[in-house]
């Protein structure tokens, strides 16, 4: 099964793409991969209801969230209430070894993206901070990346020793799929990724050309 | 620059009302600026005749801040318009736009982090009905070296 792990709706402040319409692209454009997660920026959107589009289309739709944190920004897997509480969401300053704790605390995951970014990807700030404990997953292909920001980002997951997912980091609606990750099994809901996400065994791909 | 602060003492308070007259040619104008060539938004002869929909983007406020809205340091920015119409803006209308700070809130990017001011003005028909909304977006960007 193959998932894009990184995607921006409307319900994003820079989101420029319906869910629906991601939905239509897909099909339409026959977009390798079988969902997607909603990331959306410093928040938790907890009050869309996708599952129509998700039998529409026969997709899985599930979501997530991208929190801003010293070592920039981090996706999360697994967001419930009580990991809302746990942490603001909306803080740009959040420390990444809360947010990771907070995460291992309530079933849920944190996954540093564009690593390879300046300011908003972790291995900009490794030299200032150190690099981080329990840091294990990190984003290697994201479909917004610019020239070598990928390439460091795999660079400091060999180096480090982390795993890779992809993303595409979709703010509009053909951006969707540029990257993805594969998994062996089937999943339809965040627990399912969550637990695949934990079992270490996945693939990042890319089909940007 | 506390944001939660700014949020508490400004949104969703009204600081300025400007009138806006309507005029065909102003219509027309906006309608070729864009590009369109549709009758109904570049002909004033049409029986449709009216503004295409982005036209609530051209009314702009008095005053561009609440009185008394602190100066955030940093550079700032033309952070994008978006309008909603709710009803077909005609001319030989008397609108009435209200505006208040929408939203503040702050990200990090590329270029580092960032303080976006949302201005939304309630576009009013003369019978008091809401014809559209047109946010303006203000983005102060940190300087760099900060």
């Amino acid at each position: 099964m193959i998932l894009d792990l990184h995607t921006h709706s409307i319900k994003s402040d820079d989101g420029r793409a319906k869910v629906q319409n991601y939905c239509q692209w897909i099909r339409a454009k026959e977009i390798p991969i079988d969902g997607f997660v909603l990331t959306e920026h410093r928040q938790f959107d907890d009050s869309s209801d996708y599952s129509g589009l998700a039998r529409e289309f026969d997709l899985c739709i599930l979501k997530g969230s991208e929190v801003e944190t010293e070592y920039g920004h981090v996706l999360v897997f697994g967001v419930t209430d009580a990991l809302r509480s746990a942490f603001d969401f909306t803080d740009i300053r959040l420390p990444l070894q809360r947010v990771i704790e907070a995460c291992a605390a309530h079933d849920a995951i944190a996954v540093p993206c564009h690593p390879g970014r300046k300011r908003v990807g972790m291995q900009a700030h490794v030299g200032e901070f150190g690099v981080p404990e329990g840091v294990r997953i990190v984003e290697i292909y994201n479909g917004g990346s610019r020239e070598r920001e990928d390439e460091i980002a795999q660079t400091m997951a060999n180096d480090l020793g982390y795993l890779g997912i992809g993303g595409s980091d979709a703010h509009i609606v053909s951006h969707i799929g540029r990257c993805a990750t594969r998994f062996p099994a089937t999943i339809s809901n965040m627990a399912g990724l969550v637990e695949a996400l934990r079992a270490e065994d996945f693939e990042a791909l890319t089909f940007r050309t | 620059m506390d944001i939660e602060a700014l949020r508490e003492e400004f949104l969703n308070k009204n600081f300025d009302e400007q009138d806006f007259d309507v005029d065909p040619d102003d219509i027309v104008n906006f309608a070729v600026a864009c590009g369109e060539v549709a009758p109904r938004y570049t002909d004033p002869s049409h029986p449709d005749f009216q503004a295409p929909p982005t036209f609530a983007s051209s009314f702009h406020a008095g005053r561009r801040m609440p009185e008394g809205f602190p100066k955030i340091p940093g550079l700032g920015m033309d952070g994008g318009k978006a309008t909603s119409l709710k009803h077909p803006i005609r001319p030989g209308v008397r609108l009435t736009g209200r505006t208040h700070l929408h939203d503040i809130y702050t990200k990090t990017g590329r270029s580092g982090p960032m303080t976006f001011l949302v201005m939304r003005m309630e576009i009013y028909d003369p019978d008091g009905v809401q014809v559209a909304t047109a946010d303006t977006s203000v983005v102060i960007r940190e300087r760099p070296g900060k």
